[in-house]
């Protein structure tokens, strides 16, 4: 079945009662067992372990990432914190890409590390700089790809390459391009994470997150986080994520193009200094993009000449976008990560990691292309 | 099973079998449009109200099914239909039984929404309505004609506050076989059960305290399954071939539901003022604690009538529940366990002093709702009965000064202190 398909049907079938065409919401704790002996033979207990509404969502998502199962989390940093404590302990360690959302940043280097468990910040563009991260007690290698907010790319086969070597999980967030466009797994990767409050839902509705793995093992490893930390997705979030998922691939593609057009436009415009997208020809990583994954999305960043003082001109003066943070959803959004969404990384590792106090993060929406582009050209006329 | 529960029970369980597909526990929302059919033979079969099932959600619902028959047990029906509002409820029964050339006898206290509905929009279809004085009983006789096909009213008088007297005015209905249809919003089934006095249908508007939380929107039509419609040939909707499904007669068919099947054949699915399946959700949770709210409710509302009563500002105070209100009697029949949390009273000084304590109430809200959890002011004159001539004004009991008291479920002490705040506005207004 084609992506298009799936993305309507899998995981969803006909309620066997009244052959209601959604799956309904069951907004329930618990379910009424048959017996002491058939405990558990309807296959749910308790909704922080599983619900029928939430497992409509995972089984769609394992799906769409050929993923063998996934868990579904009240947010997307809720998905992220269950791979690290599947993984990790006490003692060990952790390769994260050094440009990841904020949100990971904090969780990292301010919680985890609190329980002995060690990072290193490593440069997800360069293969041989993850590789020389890894040390006996890594457990971990995760990376986000195109990363947050700098759209820096990782080489998923390559460090899929050397997690295997070593005998590390590889973990990639695919929240900026969805299985729609990027496969995870047919790159080598174990661990597929996204924050479905982006495109998965892609209203600005829900906040949610999921975690798709690609064997059983790591499979119940995360299942038995998601039980135990009690951080399981609501069933009126899986519901609205359900119904966002049958629009993924058509909004991924009519956003894309939207994002190829303004971000075309920007590099040709006099006041930008410059605009990093991963379909223009000029991005660092263009031909990586091209290879491992099948479109460039929705998001890209610009620097507006005169930097900070000019794109908060820019910010505070554009129409039709939205300032705000989030992504990925029908409205276009605009965001300053240095104030906003990466403001908990401390200076001197964002100055070293390339997210310049001048950076503005678009995150394309599904707006007429022509309505976008002339906001922001008016908007930069008054810088 | 449901003839040994109890109310309490019922509003727990009543019309909710426990999910047979995983055993859950609450009501699973059925947030869908359509129900996908096993074969041809059973979708037509569906269509042709042959067989139960699931079609279409304007419809039916399985989540809205379970409100329909948790309310029908309630009120002790033999079937429901709910509705997007109440006052589609109120369209909709109606309209299922009269037509063009037909009239209605209707108590004169009633919500402005009704009373517009029978004086402004009926009229344009050929139904006209006589009001009568709900204190009246022969005026309700003598409004009768030989077109009359529908006796109307509310059980608590809104806002006059005066009581139906049901088995009198069921009378009346039965001598001349017409149905009995008895808004029973204010009380609830579970301070009085209409149709246990005669009444052959009654009409919510469960926004109010059914559901009790002021968070969706929503009626039903009970159908009391106690009216013959066979006895005369007044109600062909009824008793009459019905065309658009193969020429069924209702009445043969499904006998004390006809009426019911009516409202769901015709109005659900040509008119279309279906309750969603979110809101059937919200408005099950809040049943399942009506007698608890409407016993708080109750005692606070017997609270607040000694409070108002002893109050300098006030200047009259009007509940049933009052020895001297003109319902007294037929309230303590009626409505044993409390008439009613709707209190009006007169602040003194009239429609300025009314609006200044109003406008500093603070824990009161003011609003045009009624039955809410939260404690809510209304000054009717201008707001929910703004749109009736200065006669009818009169007729329903209303006066410039008159505040609605909606009580709600607040601790008794915060609510007296707010009240005391509005009324000193009230009094230094008065003062000048």
């Amino acid at each position: 079945m084609g992506f298009r398909t799936r993305q309507i049907h899998a995981g969803v079938t006909p309620d066997p009662q009244t052959g209601s065409i959604l799956t309904p919401i069951y907004q329930t704790t618990t379910y009424v067992q048959p017996s002491v002996d058939e405990y558990l033979s309807k296959g749910f207990t308790y909704s922080r372990s599983g619900n029928p509404t939430v497992r409509a969502l995972e089984l769609k998502l394992a799906d769409l990432e050929g993923g063998v199962d996934c868990a579904c989390f009240g947010t997307g940093m809720s998905a992220i914190q269950a791979v690290m404590l599947a993984f990790l302990s006490a003692g060990s360690h952790a390769v994260i890409s050094d440009v990841a959302y904020g949100g990971t940043y904090r969780l990292c280097t301010k919680i985890l590390s609190k329980f002995g468990v060690e990072f290193t910040f490593a440069d997800g563009s360069k293969p041989d700089s993850v590789a020389a991260a890894v040390r006996k007690n890594t457990k971990l290698i995760l990376t986000e790809t195109p990363a947050n907010p700098t759209m820096k790319c990782t080489d998923i086969a390559a460090v899929s390459k050397i997690a295997k070597k070593a005998g590390v999980v590889h973990a990639v967030d695919n929240t900026f391009l969805t299985p729609y466009y990027q496969l995870p797994f047919k790159l080598g990767a174990d661990i597929s994470i996204h924050s479905t409050t982006k495109y998965m839902d892609g209203h600005n509705a829900t906040v949610g997150g999921a975690v798709i793995s690609n064997n059983k093992d790591h499979a119940a490893a995360v299942r038995f986080i998601q039980n135990s930390t009690g951080t399981i997705m609501s069933p009126q979030v899986a519901w609205l994520t359900l119904q966002g998922c049958k629009t993924l691939s058509i909004r991924m593609d009519a956003q894309s193009a939207s994002a190829m057009a303004i971000a075309t436009y920007l590099e040709a415009h006099p006041k930008v200094a410059q605009v990093r997208y991963p379909g223009l020809k000029s991005f660092p990583q263009h031909e990586l993009s091209t290879r491992q994954a099948s479109g460039y999305g929705a998001m890209f960043w610009f620097e507006v000449k005169g930097g900070l003082k000019a794109g908060k001109k820019l910010m505070d003066n554009i129409k039709v976008w939205s300032l705000a943070e989030n992504l990925g959803s029908v409205e276009s959004l605009i965001t300053h990560p240095v104030t906003m969404t990466h403001a908990d990384v401390e200076a001197a590792e964002r100055a070293r990691v390339g997210i310049i106090d001048g950076l503005v993060r678009a995150s394309v929406g599904l707006e007429d292309t022509d309505d976008l582009i002339n906001a922001l050209g008016a908007a930069l006329d008054l810088v | 099973m449901s003839e040994f529960l109890k109310f309490d029970t019922l509003s727990l369980h009543a019309g909710q079998t426990v999910d047979p597909v995983y055993g859950a526990r609450a009501a699973p929302i059925y947030q869908t449009t359509s129900y996908v059919f096993p074969d041809t033979d059973t979708a037509s079969s569906i269509f042709n109200l042959e067989r139960g099932g699931h079609a279409y959600s304007r419809i039916t619902n399985p989540t809205v099914g379970v409100l329909e028959q948790r309310i029908a047990a309630l009120e002790g029906g033999s079937a429901a239909v709910c509705t997007a509002s109440g006052m589609a409820a109120t369209f909709c029964a109606i309209t299922a039984i009269l037509g063009q050339g037909d009239h209605i006898v209707a108590s004169t206290q009633m919500y402005g929404g009704n009373i517009s509905l029978m004086k402004n929009t009926l009229p344009r279809f050929g139904i006209t309505t006589t009001f009568f004085d709900p204190t009246d009983i022969d005026a309700c006789r003598n409004a009768i004609r030989d077109n009359t096909r529908l006796i109307y009213g509310e059980l608590i008088g809104n806002p006059g506050l005066d009581i139906l007297d049901l088995e009198a005015i069921a009378n009346i209905g039965a001598e001349h076989h017409i149905p009995f249809m008895v808004d029973a919003t204010f009380n609830t089934p579970y301070l009085c059960r209409c149709l246990d006095y005669g009444a052959n249908m009654t009409i919510h508007s469960v926004t109010k305290w059914m559901g009790g939380h002021g968070n969706a929107i929503g009626g039903v039509v009970v159908d009391g399954g106690n009216f013959d419609w066979g006895a005369s040939d007044k109600y062909p909707t009824i008793t009459a071939p019905y065309a658009p499904f193969s020429g069924i007669n209702l009445w043969e068919e499904f006998g004390p539901s006809a009426f019911a099947t009516r409202i769901r054949a015709e109005a659900m699915r040509d008119i279309g003022p279906s309750m969603s399946p979110m809101n059937a959700f919200l408005l099950l949770q809040g049943i399942e604690t009506l007698s608890l709210r409407m016993d708080r409710h109750m005692s606070n509302t017997a609270a607040m009538l000694e409070f108002l009563q002893n109050h300098e500002q006030v200047s009259w105070v009007n509940h049933p529940n009052l020895p001297g209100h003109r319902s007294h009697r037929l309230a303590q029949k009626y409505l044993p366990k409390g008439a009613g949390s709707i209190i009006s009273f007169g602040v003194k000084g009239g429609r300025d002093a009314g609006k200044a304590f109003i406008e500093n109430v603070e824990l009161a809200s003011h609003l045009a709702n009624v039955g809410d959890a939260k404690t809510l002011v209304i000054h009717p004159a201008t707001t929910t009965h703004s749109r009736i001539d200065a006669g009818a004004l009169q007729a329903a009991g209303i006066t410039e000064d008159m505040v609605r008291l909606s009580v709600g479920l607040e601790d008794i002490a915060d609510i007296k202190a707010d009240f005391e705040t509005g009324f000193r506005a009230a009094a230094r207004l008065a003062k000048g």
